[in-house]
């Protein structure tokens, strides 16, 4: 008798358990990637996507009606960039500037001084530094738009896909310690460490340790963008392009775009910046994947926003020329990188940075 | 309620302990005199003790003991010394080889150092934990099976460090933390062109799941013909019974040929044995002989083709092979000092305010 209701609740746990996976699977959508048997799958829950676009949705401004095209081109007094836009256009356009960064349309305030808009200090004479950096990012977005096509395409970025709403977007990072894993999206070496040959040779010597750094900034990528490995790979051999799909040329240009825009863009702000806005080793902050994509392989789910907005479009040739400030290089030791010489060199000579103990969490 | 009773019995005996045979005390002694635990019973002797130690145990504890305290006591560093930290972060910390730039030369200590002395003195406890297994089985008059079966094991595990060597760098080694040494596993699988073309690799699999397969049929053959005397395996090599003939043609029943009571015994130390040393065969063998396993299964033939993914000319797959971080002496990640800053210059001053400019 026991034994006989021992296996029937051993039964109704099994069916249970079962019938669970079974109604889960209903919502869950599996689109095949790749070639049949290569496992390349694309893997969601219709619903949790469903239910994130429609919050995003409810949270997203509203487009602003579109300016009159008769308005006069404006003659701004300090305008140094947006000044090939009509006078209509650039208060539609300042407007969701407020909205995007500053959180409501009224934000004005957050990069100028309201008794003088023209000014570039506030009344005490100090430097609004969120104007100057709000003009330095105008200019980054129209890059982004006319030079980083094979990225962001015809879609473009406002304001909007990295800030959501705030003035720090999400993702931002600073130098920590020398191994840092984001560096990759600021200097020029290679994250490749597999070998194209069969027999080992001197062309590659790249260790297992080289390999984990590729391999976490892989996992930032992929935790970016909400995707797997097969996104971008076949992952029975990651390096090849052959097998690899399209996405993964566009996400190589993403890492191009990130170095240009971390090299000439955000990196050379630390001047400027308040300084408790930069980092523990005071640089200035950083983008990387998150920072746009915040989790979705398109930001805001592929939403074209920047179209309704032309002052973010088109090259800015006739702008100022901005000044060069002594750019202050951050405090790290780098030394023995910068000097990107073999591996027989004199590295151990090189001054290495002391061991700091991390006071965050470890990558994961 | 009847139950059956054989020498598979769940009865626990409780007398005075045994403790064993006398022996030659020169180098060490039994400690305690045994203790009876219920628990132990139900999983195997209810007996615990008397504990031989000797010379080369309490050398390998001794070792091991150094070992487990640099480990633990770099990752309290990593946390800041705090306890409740190092219990959070327990999973990802991790005591890491010397960095690639060292090659195969010594570094400083928190380079790397503590590393390198924390893997001597591990290597030193189970190489003297080796020689007790050794010599314990001999004072016993035992054959040295067990001993040969755990070398397998070591064996692999000093490929850990021999192939680091031959490749020139320590930095190849297996870092000592709980997720470091499993994500160890991937980024040297992802290196070497995925290990998974390894024939090695690939037998060293076979022979471990074998392993399972072998345990689970054998354990399952014996439990099945214990109430006909199967428990009494080793008196039936030489003397077979009904357990041994019904056994073995429940085999040849099912699959067509059976192993015997001797002989599978044989097959499971084999398959055991085979796991870690064809798995060392394989680590030895890569980066060393072949640098990228799915290149090589290519050449053979091993790998299936599959129609390519994009429509890449020759010359963009080579624009976009990138290169290798090894290229530069620190390797990856490096920096390049970014452009001069290009920040506005300050025109209030040049230009003079008017009320509702903007």
């Amino acid at each position: 008798m026991m034994r006989t209701l021992t296996r029937a609740a051993f039964g109704v746990t099994l069916l249970a358990i079962s019938g669970c996976q079974f109604f889960k699977s209903e919502e869950r959508v599996v689109v095949q990637k790749g070639h049949r048997g290569t496992a390349m799958e694309i893997n969601y829950v219709a619903r949790d996507v469903n239910t994130a676009m429609n919050d995003l949705a409810q949270k997203m401004p509203a487009i602003l009606p579109p300016a009159s095209e008769s308005s006069p081109p404006a003659q701004w007094q300090n305008v140094q960039v947006l000044n090939d836009i009509s006078v209509t256009e650039f208060n539609r356009t300042m407007l969701s500037f407020s909205t995007w960064v500053g959180g409501n349309p009224n934000n004005c305030a957050y990069c100028h001084n309201i008794a003088n808009f023209a000014a570039d200090t506030y009344p005490d004479g100090k430097a609004i530094y969120t104007k100057a950096v709000a003009r330095r990012m105008i200019q980054m977005t129209r890059n982004i738009n006319s030079e980083w096509t094979e990225h962001v395409a015809n879609t473009g970025v406002t304001c909007y896909t990295c800030h959501m709403g705030k003035p720090l977007p999400n993702g931002l990072w600073f130098y920590t310690n020398e191994n840092q894993i984001l560096r990759h999206y600021l200097d020029g070496a290679g994250a490749r460490v597999v070998s194209q040959t069969v027999a080992p040779s001197n062309a590659n010597r790249s260790s297992v340790k080289q390999t984990e750094w590729t391999y976490a900034l892989m996992i930032s990528q992929s935790t970016a963008l909400g995707v797997n490995c097969t996104f971008c790979h076949n992952s029975r051999q990651f390096s090849s392009w052959e097998q690899a799909p399209p996405q993964r040329v566009t996400a190589f240009a993403g890492i191009q775009m990130l170095r240009d825009l971390n090299t000439n863009y955000l990196a050379p702000l630390a001047p400027v910046y308040h300084p408790s806005r930069l980092g523990p080793m005071g640089d200035a902050p950083k983008a990387q994947c998150l920072t746009c994509h915040n989790g979705v392989n398109k930001p805001l789910y592929g939403y074209p926003m920047a179209k309704h907005y032309p002052a973010l479009w088109g090259t800015h040739t006739d702008w100022v020329t901005p000044a060069a400030p002594a750019y202050t290089k951050p405090p790290v030791a780098m030394t023995d990188s910068a000097a990107a010489v073999t591996m027989d060199s004199a590295a151990m000579a090189a001054p290495v940075a002391p061991t700091t103990p991390p006071t965050t969490p470890p990558v994961r | 309620m009847l139950e059956y009773q054989n020498l598979f019995t769940r009865v626990q005996v409780r007398t005075t302990a045994d403790p064993g045979l006398p022996i030659d005390e020169t180098f060490g002694r039994r400690y305690g005199t045994g203790v009876f635990s219920y628990w132990a019973g139900k999983f195997g002797d209810s007996q615990i003790g008397p504990i031989y130690l000797g010379f080369w145990g309490i050398v390998s504890l001794l070792c091991g003991f150094i070992a487990f305290e640099i480990i633990g006591l770099n990752m309290m560093y990593q946390v800041g010394w705090s306890p409740i930290e190092l219990v959070r972060q327990l999973p990802w910390l991790a005591l890491e080889p010397p960095s690639p730039e060292y090659g195969i030369r010594i570094p400083p200590l928190m380079k790397g150092g503590w590393y390198l002395i924390a893997g001597f003195f591990l290597s030193v406890a189970v190489i003297t934990w080796w020689i007790r297994t050794y010599t314990r089985a001999r004072a016993l008059g035992m054959g040295t099976h067990l001993a040969w079966a755990f070398g397998s094991a070591i064996f692999l595990f000093s490929t850990f460090f021999f192939q680091p060597l031959l490749v020139g760098s320590f930095s190849e080694m297996v870092p000592f933390g709980l997720l470091a040494h499993l994500d160890w596993t991937s980024a040297f699988s992802i290196r070497y062109g995925n290990l998974y073309y390894n024939p090695f690799h690939a037998l060293s699999i076979v022979f471990l799941y074998g392993s399972v397969l072998l345990f689970a049929m054998h354990a399952a053959t014996i439990l099945a013909v214990s109430r006909l005397g199967g428990e009494r395996e080793i008196e039936q090599i030489t003397d077979r019974g009904t357990a041994a003939e019904r056994s073995a043609l429940f085999w040849r029943w099912t699959m067509g040929w059976n192993a015997t009571m001797e002989s599978i015994h044989r097959w499971a130390w084999w398959f055991a044995t085979l796991v870690t040393f064809t798995g060392g065969i394989g680590i030895l063998l890569t980066g060393t002989v072949v640098d990228n396993w799915y290149l090589w299964a290519v050449k053979h033939g091993v790998a299936p083709t599959y129609p390519a993914q994009n429509v890449l000319t020759q010359e963009q797959l080579e624009a976009l092979r990138g290169q290798y971080p090894s290229a530069l002496n620190r390797g990856y990640p490096t920096y390049t000092m970014p452009a001069p800053a290009t920040t506005m210059p300050d025109s209030t001053a040049a230009a003079a305010p008017a009320p509702g400019g903007m």
